[in-house]
């Protein structure tokens, strides 16, 4: 952890404490206004962000921890929340405040940079995420759909696949390939957070298998939001002569040279509910059925498989 | 011209972090930001219709932070990308004009009705992603916005010199800072990391013979440029309407009957662009009556 963004008035008292960070490495950017502050997250973002409750007045403090949440790529920025002890004697909603820790006014700097410290080592634990797209890797994946289907509410467990990538990463190389992982990623959990923000996940297995789940009402309008999203934005991936084409020659695993159509999104969807399942791996293995038949169909698709 | 002055103007420009918006579209994209039920979409389309916040969501999304470096040329692409929340942020990041003048909106206009025209040509080229192509309209004269905001004096002796001496202001330009506004919004839309299909139609656009790759898109944006020019809206106080080059011209293979027709379908659609740039100015009184 190497850049520390400040918002709020006051937080570092004197000129001593700021050195005090600074000499054990931390680069220290304080900031004043609501727009600077989240101009800085978008588009040049810390790796930890200390900010005051009240900060800019109004709703401002919130939506300054939102605008770091929403930052996919570290979506694991710690955030530290600076109080005022009044704060602590009427109860605090940390709902409202998804924050990491906090401080309470006057903060000494011996605390300051301890808490600093054990947000940093905090988050080197908890860190499963996938390296590419800091998504929740496999741990918390088989955690979440633990969860699910031990709840009583019925869910889909959402596998998706890009068809055709092993193809395409030969022709255009890992790097160009990373790019449409991220895309993917992107498009997940911008169409899950604006369908079904509720009760969903959305983890990365790794390579190109991702998995989402959301609430069993939201697995349709979700999917096909998916699918047609990544529809009008796959182009941006592909070459003019590929597109042109509508496919690109490539080799099969045999080493055979071989048409390949250009990438499509499948996405196998298992229902839960009723407590049919009694264990995860039951559900990954109905997935893999189900995404075999997926991959069958051509284009960018989804099946819903309904058990129960 | 001075080399150093010259050297120094470049420096200057190509410092440039944040290009101010109209405060009414603000306006209404915080408002439409603070309703739960606004889409993704809808906001999409509102940041579509202003070449500021187009081109900072395109700045961002090709950011190296992101991970699609010189890969999204289409707004619609960087909006699923990007996702709601991500262009809240831009929203609440945005700055705005603090001083309003006719020429912001007039530029505003014309980036707008240029994006219109680009959209119904290459429609009617059968091109592939016309999409690409009029956001390449909307953002097409970045470089003034840029000119404005950072050489404020230069500004005003170049519309003075476009006023008395009746030049184009792509000449008082060249006459006044040894560059032209053509030029500098390729090295922004360069250091902002756009794509070759966004640059080209920029730098471009006066001159479509200069494209290297991009020259369809190049001249199709050269040609919206002229037209709604030509059309009289959104002029600002530039009165002369800038040459059509011949071969841009045949390149897209537009005949005397086409013409016609794409002007009936331009007219159509800009009806739409006039009701929403209404509404913008409405909004925009009505915020600044708000601060009284």
């Amino acid at each position: 952890m190497q850049r520390i963004l400040i918002t709020g008035k006051n937080i570092l008292h004197t000129p001593e404490n700021r050195l005090i960070l600074e000499a054990k490495g931390y680069q220290i950017i304080l900031c004043e206004n609501l727009p600077d502050a989240v101009g800085l997250i978008l588009e040049d973002p810390p790796d930890l962000l200390i900010t005051e409750k009240g900060f800019g007045g109004g709703n401002h403090d919130h939506e300054l921890i939102m605008a770091a949440k929403a930052c996919l790529q570290k979506a694991n920025i710690p955030i530290i929340l600076v109080l005022d002890q009044d704060d602590l004697n009427t109860e605090m909603d940390w709902d409202y405040y998804p924050v990491d820790d906090f401080m309470v006014k006057p903060v000494a700097p011996e605390t300051m940079l301890a808490q600093i410290e054990l947000a940093e080592s905090r988050m080197v634990r908890v860190f499963d995420n996938n390296p590419l797209s800091r998504l929740p890797g496999n741990t918390s994946i088989l955690r979440s759909i633990q969860k699910t289907i031990d709840s009583d509410d019925p869910y889909g467990v959402c596998y998706i696949d890009i068809d055709n990538f092993k193809p395409y990463n030969d022709r255009y190389g890992f790097s160009r390939g990373d790019e449409v992982l991220l895309m993917v990623a992107r498009i997940t959990v911008n169409v899950v957070e604006e369908l079904a923000r509720d009760g969903s996940f959305v983890g990365h297995v790794g390579g190109d298998d991702f998995v989402f789940i959301v609430r069993e009402e939201k697995i349709k309008p979700v999917c096909e939001r998916l699918v047609e999203n990544f529809e009008r934005v796959k182009n941006m991936f592909l070459s003019p002569e590929d597109i042109k084409a509508g496919a690109f020659i490539g080799e099969d695993r045999q080493g055979k040279e071989t048409r390949f159509d250009l990438l499509s999104l499948s996405v196998a969807v298992v229902t839960t509910g009723n407590h049919i399942y009694k264990h995860f791996g039951e559900v990954s293995v109905i997935a893999s059925q189900i995404k075999h038949y997926a991959k069958t169909l051509s284009g960018s698709n989804y099946v819903i498989d309904r058990r129960h | 011209m001075d080399e150093t002055k010259k050297e120094h103007f470049r420096r200057t420009l190509r410092e440039i972090k944040n290009l101010p918006t109209l405060p009414g579209i603000v306006t209404k994209l915080t408002k439409m930001a603070e309703d739960p039920d606004t889409t993704t979409e809808q906001m999409g389309k509102v940041i579509s219709k202003d070449h500021i916040l187009a081109a900072k969501l395109l700045r961002l999304v090709n950011s190296a932070f992101y991970g699609f470096p010189q890969r999204i040329s289409s707004l619609n692409s960087a909006i699923i990308l990007l996702g709601f929340n991500v262009i809240k942020s831009l929203i609440i990041s945005a700055s705005i004009f603090e001083i309003m003048e006719d020429q912001d909106i007039e530029l505003w206009e014309h980036s707008l009705g240029c994006a219109v025209v680009c959209s119904v040509v290459s429609k009617r080229l059968g091109i592939s992603d016309p999409e690409e192509i009029s956001t390449a309209g909307l953002i097409h004269d970045i470089g003034k916005v840029a000119i404005k905001m950072e050489l404020p004096e230069e500004y005003e002796q170049i519309n003075t010199m476009v006023l008395e001496k009746k030049v184009s202001r792509f000449a008082a330009e060249r006459e006044i800072l040894g560059l032209d506004h053509a030029e500098v919004g390729r090295w922004l839309a360069k250091k902002w990391n756009l794509p070759t299909k966004l640059i080209e139609p920029i730098a471009c656009h006066h001159d479509p013979r200069l494209a290297k790759t991009e020259q369809l898109s190049s001249a199709v944006v050269h040609f919206g440029n002229i037209v709604i020019r030509g059309m009289g809206y959104g002029h600002g106080d530039d009165i002369w309407v800038p040459p059509m080059s011949q071969r841009a011209f045949r390149m897209l293979e537009i005949s005397a009957v086409d013409i016609d027709e794409i002007l009936d379908e331009i007219e159509d659609k800009l009806w739409d662009v006039k009701g929403f740039s209404l509404e913008i100015q409405t909004e925009q009184q009505a915020a600044a009556a708000d601060c009284e």
